[in-house]
């Protein structure tokens, strides 16, 4: 199963589905990332943590354990 | 209150939206006051009320709050604008509710604005941003938005105010109509929660979205020529759907900004450039406010005459407030760089660089933000945490602010510095300075991780520690609204920490002066300036001050310290910048131009 927090620097990817059993997981569709949107890889910081991705023509910068809640 | 039945009266119009989509730059335009809106989430740490003003001839009350995604909230700052937007504790449930949408941004915008509208609230939407949607070389139709939503849909732009007549021409009907609804309009609070009706929702928007957005086919042509130059790229690149793409200066700017090597040199530098133009270029001001203070205290003196009340103006009152304005160029210019960091965007990309360090010792990237303004002042710093989703990560980093050095402490050791440094050493100075800077980041860090390693006793850790944030279009900060941040920031600091000073330094020279003003010394073979040395010594060693500071010295004397400190340590109690002026009226430091002497 991969996820949002597998992908490369410019990747994109279509959300399958959230982990629901993620404490973020309601935050993170209220945000935006629900299933069916593209979302792109945008920039990792140092230590691949928290990740930036592009989501419904935002930013949107995301710790990595939520990042793996988002499956693609 | 008072006022109570007036305020009803009033028609209360609430300002709502998500984070950075303009609503404090709207309340400014509104009201007239020039309060700081800044490009980071949380920024609006107090409720702003004021009468929207007489010159747009619509009498109603507004009401700035914090940003919001969902009516859901995660976070303190989230829950009380909530609360808040349903029932205003003093001026009860807003009558419209204004919410700011980011057109470049729309279907996460949009579903903030259905819940409020399913709430039952009167709402009105105020189209911002729409200079980036054109910018990616679309348009939307407000009128197609308006009937889909049933509410208006007005557009503006906060910047220059342009729309702000449709948004209170849309207000006034609205008006209008309570009057006639009157107690039929309830607002219930009922929304959906559950995940499929949050997934229905976004559905549904995505729906209104294609709807609602056009291809303009070309971009708008701007007067500016670099912006000319922006846009014929930016055509090229255009692709139908592409309006779901982010700004592409910004996509560009990050890949450095947020680079894993260049993006932490970049945060680094910038840290470094702020802290170390905060004392450096401050230092030319500081010596002329400090010239024109001792020039003032000497004139003052001169015109008075050598008497226990020109004594008291010259030394009591100008000196006194003297030695804490000299400090005002770093705090202007530490609020000047922090408004402009805020302003352009890169205050969120640090706090998302920090996030990982942080997060191993108890704390979180949105820390930093708060973090960054203890250095300014701790107070305010300590409300914006309320960002910080997770209560052990926010106490902790409350704990830690104090630690933080703030501006205020700035004066002390300058002062300090000055005692132990010789006057011609600057470098020295300034690099003790620095390090006295270096050692509070340091120590701060050591305490929160240690506190960190042992709260699991006393905090409750079972909260989900989380760090979703959205990182804004980069922005040319006004330089205005920077400055005029900094102003008002700065007057806070000066109408705030004066008058306190002012009393606090005639209170200290009644006591230092009085009751041996005049005591008598031995004049045989001594000079002018030995005889005023051994008359101020010994007229502050039989002082009331002198009393107190004996007083307590039993207390003083285990630190190394003796009673001066004390008298000095006593005043502290009202504000910790009046250690200052405090100690130097004590310690009889006579500034006199450009040299400090200190006359034991």
């Amino acid at each position: 199963m991969k996820t949002a927090a597998d992908m490369k620097i410019g990747e994109k990817a279509r959300i399958e589905d959230i982990d629901n059993s993620h404490p973020s997981s309601h935050r993170l569709m209220e945000i935006g990332f629900t299933p069916g949107q593209e979302i792109e890889m945008l920039n990792k910081t140092l230590f691949n943590d928290p990740i930036a991705f592009s989501i419904r023509g935002s930013i949107i910068a995301i710790r990595k354990n939520e990042a793996a809640s988002i499956i693609i | 209150m008072k006022d109570q039945t007036t305020l009803n009266k009033t028609p209360l119009i609430a300002i709502t939206g998500q984070p950075n989509t303009g609503k404090t730059t709207l309340f400014n335009q509104l009201s007239g006051k020039k309060f700081k809106t800044v490009n980071y989430p949380g920024s609006t740490v107090e409720y702003s009320i004021s009468k929207i003003l007489s010159k747009y001839a619509v009498n109603a009350n507004i009401l700035d709050s914090p940003g919001i995604i969902s009516l859901l909230p995660v976070s303190p700052d989230e829950e009380l604008s909530v609360q808040t937007l349903f029932k205003h504790p003093e001026h009860g449930t807003p009558d419209i509710i204004a919410v700011t949408v980011d057109a470049s941004q729309l279907s996460r915008n949009l579903y903030l604005v259905r819940q409020l509208i399913n709430s039952g609230f009167n709402v009105v939407v105020i189209l911002t941003m729409l200079d980036l949607l054109h910018k990616k070389g679309f348009d939307i139709s407000d009128k197609k938005l308006s009937e889909i939503l049933k509410c208006d849909v007005v557009r503006v732009n906060s910047k220059t105010g342009e729309g702000i007549d449709n948004f209170l021409t849309s207000v006034n009907k609205s008006i209008l109509q309570l009057s006639k609804l009157s107690e039929n309009n309830s607002v219930t609070g009922h929304f959906p929660v559950s995940r499929e009706n949050l997934l229905k929702s976004y559905t549904e928007i995505e729906q209104i979205e294609k709807d609602v957005i056009f291809n303009t086919g070309i971009s708008e042509t701007f007067k500016e020529t670099d912006l000319d130059k922006i846009n014929k790229e930016l055509i090229v690149l255009n692709s139908p759907g592409s309006f779901q793409k982010p700004d592409e200066f910004t996509l560009k700017l990050d890949k450095f900004v947020l680079h894993k090597f260049w993006g932490l040199i970049i945060f680094f530098l910038t840290m470094l450039i702020m802290f170390t133009s905060v004392f450096y270029i401050a230092a030319p001001a500081m010596d002329l406010v400090n010239d024109a203070f001792s020039l003032w205290s000497e004139n003052a003196s001169d015109i008075v005459g050598d008497n226990w009340y020109g004594n008291l103006i010259s030394q009591g009152i100008i000196s006194g407030v003297g030695s804490v304005m000299v400090f005002l160029p770093q705090i202007l210019i530490l609020f000047l760089i922090l408004s402009l960091l805020e302003n352009s965007g890169f205050l969120a990309r640090g706090a998302m660089i920090i996030d990982k360090p942080l997060s191993k010792i108890g704390l979180n990237g949105k820390s930093f933000v708060p973090m960054l303004s203890g250095f300014a002042c701790a107070i305010p710093a300590m409300m914006a945490t309320r960002t910080i989703t997770n209560k052990k990560e926010r106490m902790l980093t409350i704990f830690i602010i104090p630690l933080m050095s703030c501006s205020a402490r700035l004066p002390v050791y300058a002062l300090l510095i000055a005692f132990l440094i010789p006057k011609d050493d600057a470098l020295t100075g300034g690099l003790i300075l620095t390090l006295i800077y270096i050692f509070s980041i340091a120590s701060s860090l050591v305490i929160a991780a240690v506190v960190n390693k042992f709260s699991k006793s006393f905090l409750n850790t079972n909260d989900n520690s989380s760090f979703i944030l959205e990182l804004p279009a980069y922005r040319k900060p006004k330089l205005t609204a920077a400055v005029t941040s900094m102003f008002s920031n700065a007057k806070q600091y000066v109408l705030k920490a004066g008058p306190v000073i002012l009393y606090l330094s005639i209170i200290l020279w009644v006591l230092t002066y009085l009751p041996n003003y005049d005591p008598v010394v031995n004049e045989n073979g001594k000079s002018e300036d030995e005889i005023v040395m051994l008359k101020n010594s010994e007229r502050i060693a039989t002082s009331y001050a002198s009393e107190i500071g004996y007083f307590i010295e039993p207390v003083m004397k285990p630190l190394g310290l003796d009673w001066r400190v004390g008298v000095a340590l006593i005043a502290t109690f009202a504000a910790r910048e009046v250690f200052v002026s405090s100690l130097m009226v004590i310690l009889k430091l006579l500034i006199q131009r450009k040299t400090i002497k200190v006359l034991f």
